[in-house]
Formats: C-alpha cells, sequence, structure tokens
C-alpha cells in the first residue's frame, strides 16, 4: 500500500511466538528476545523515516510490545522515544498472559495527572 | 514569603503592580486550562481501563488459539506458512487538538487476505487462530490510540498543574508582599518629609 501524508504502519516487537500470528496481520515485526534487543528494535522502528514531498515523518504510528520487553525498558529510553505525539508505544501481554503492567501504567498516569490514585 | 529584591521606588511599584494583574490574569486562565484537562484526561483513562482489560482478555484467547494451532503443526512449516503475509495493514493518524496537546487518532485499514497459505499443510486451528486475531487488531488499535491520548494529557495535566501551583503559591504571594514593602517603604518616608518640614517650620517660628 502506498504511504499518503496520513498514512502510517504498525509495527509489533516480541518473542517469535508472539509476533508470529501478528505478521500474518501485515504488520512490521521485529523478534526481540531480551531487553537489549527490544530496546534496539525500538530505536530501529522509531528512526525509520519517510519521505514525502520533501517532508520526512516517522513510518511507525504504533508500536506494540509485549509487557515483559516494556518493563525492561528505562524510563530514561521510553521518555527519549515518546517525546513527539508519534509513535504510541503500547505493552500487550504475551503469551503467557498478562502481568498487570499494562494496567500499572494506567495507574501512574493517573497519579501522574491528578497527583493521587483516585481509582483505588 | 520572601520579598523580592527591588529598590523601593514609586516606579518599581508601579511595574510590580503591573505584574501582579498579569499573573493572576494567566493563573485563572491556566486553571481553567488545567480543569478542562482533567475532564477530559478522567473521560480517557476510565475508558482506557475498559479497553485494556477487554483486550488482555480476547488477546489471550487469541494466543491460546495460535499455540494450539502451533502445537498441531511443525514449526518450519508455520513459519513458512506465514512468511510472507498478503494481508497489508495500514494506519491513518490524524492529531487533535485538545487544550493545546496535540493528541492522535488512529484509523485502521487492511486489505489482503490474511489466510495466506496452501491448505494442506496447515491446520484448520491456525485458520482459527489467525481469524481471532485479526478480530484483537482493531481493539489493540484502539487501546493504542487511547493510551497514547491519556499519556499526552498526563503530562500536559502534570506540567500545568505545576505551573499553577508556583503562580498560586509562590510569584503571586511574592509580588504581593514586594508592593507592601514599597508602599510601606514610600509611606515612611512621606511621613519623614512631613515631620522634617514641621520640624523647620517650628524651629523658624522660634527664631
Amino acid at each position: 500500500m502506498e504511504l499518503d501524508n496520513k498514512t502510517y504502519k504498525i509495527a509489533m516487537v516480541g518473542s517469535k511466538d508472539q509476533i508470529l500470528g501478528f505478521k500474518a496481520l501485515g504488520l512490521k515485526t521485529i523478534t526481540a528476545n531480551s531487553a537489549e534487543e527490544a530496546r534496539e528494535a525500538l530505536f530501529r522502528l522509531n528512526g525509520e523515516t519517510v519521505n514525502l514531498n520533501n517532508e520526512s515523518r516517522k513510518k511507525y504510528a504504533i508500536i506494540f510490545m509485549t509487557e515483559e520487553l516494556a518493563m525492561q525498558i528505562s524510563k530514561e529510553d521510553y521518555k527519549k522515544l515518546t517525546k513527539e505525539a508519534l509513535p504510541a508505544i503500547i505493552p500487550v501481554p504475551g503469551i503467557k498472559g498478562t502481568t498487570g503492567f499494562g494496567l500499572s501504567r494506567i495507574k501512574k498516569m493517573v497519579e501522574q495527572a491528578v497527583g493521587s490514585d483516585i481509582f483505588k | 514569603m520572601a520579598k523580592l529584591n527591588v529598590n523601593p521606588t514609586r516606579m518599581e511599584l508601579l511595574n510590580l503592580k503591573k505584574q501582579i494583574k498579569t499573573a493572576e490574569r494567566g493563573h485563572k486562565l491556566l486553571r481553567d486550562k488545567q480543569d478542562g484537562l482533567m475532564q477530559k484526561f478522567m473521560e480517557i483513562i476510565r475508558e482506557a481501563k475498559t479497553i485494556r482489560k477487554n483486550v488482555e482478555d480476547k488477546l489471550q484467547k487469541a494466543f491460546k488459539n495460535f499455540m494450539q494451532a502451533s502445537a498441531m503443526m511443525y514449526p518450519e512449516m508455520l513459519e513458512n506458512a506465514l512468511l510472507f503475509p498478503s494481508a497489508e495493514t495500514s494506519l491513518a493518524v490524524e492529531t487533535k487538538n485538545v487544550m493545546s496537546v496535540r493528541i492522535p487518532h488512529f484509523k485502521l485499514h487492511q486489505k489482503g487476505n490474511i489466510l495466506n497459505y496452501g491448505y494442506l499443510q496447515t491446520s484448520g486451528e491456525l485458520d482459527m487462530a489467525l481469524e481471532a486475531f485479526q478480530e484483537v487488531l482493531p481493539l489493540l488499535v484502539k487501546l493504542a490510540q487511547i493510551e497514547r491520548q491519556a499519556e499526552r494529557l498526563a503530562e500536559e495535566t502534570e506540567k500545568t498543574r505545576r505551573r499553577v501551583n508556583a503562580l498560586e503559591h509562590m510569584l503571586i504571594p511574592n509580588l504581593k508582599e514586594t508592593v507592601k514593602f514599597i508602599s510601606m517603604k514610600l509611606n515612611e518616608a512621606e511621613r519623614s518629609s512631613i515631620t522634617g518640614v514641621m520640624r523647620i517650620k517650628a524651629s523658624m517660628e522660634n527664631a
């Protein structure tokens, strides 16, 4: 599919079992088995840009990654990656099921915005 | 409260009074912005929570199907079957402006067939698993959109809260304190000049 001004791609980073199914759906998948590999993959995906009418912009709008890997990404790296409106880096539960990381992330957002967790 | 380090002159007093006016107007504006952000954030975060729970359930089921499918097949065959997908997925992104925060909106576009392999060497479970994934994907995209929005709003809300607090508890009280200090100093100077004149007048009358 041709990329136009408003069309982006989706990527997924995770272990092989996890991403294989999504590959069939047409997502860009990158295998990562350790935190270091995941970190590299994230920076590489974030650095990929497309050139349109002499304007370059990011290629990927959403990067999904396994909760296990997302947990191990350091805060500094995460901040660097999410400085701009895109991409959205979203942890999703892996094959082993949810670790609660996704919900705790939401909780942290509430704490950040409100000052305390009001959904206890 | 600490007073600012300025000269106690009438000029400074006028400047400071102007500053207080601006600061108070800014404070009011920022507080309104904070309220607006908070309202939007609350809406979004509630939705984010329900969607995430929903996604986690559905994804778990999809993975279970997929695990079953992969258990029925040779790993090499599974990989071969999924190696070159003909389905394509892309995302239309628009950014909306909420209280001067740019938040993204995603819209999923898919084309092509996900079941893009020979039926002979693959099991029926794989078809089912892929269909399950296909069903989850729109939800995942929705989750991504709403969590990213929540994240952006949370950052902005925190920033705004800090600014409101800084104005309310530091800048404005300091300015007020300084204005008070200067006006007292000026009054004192006025009194002292009056008494000075009175003293001179009295000594002239006595002479």
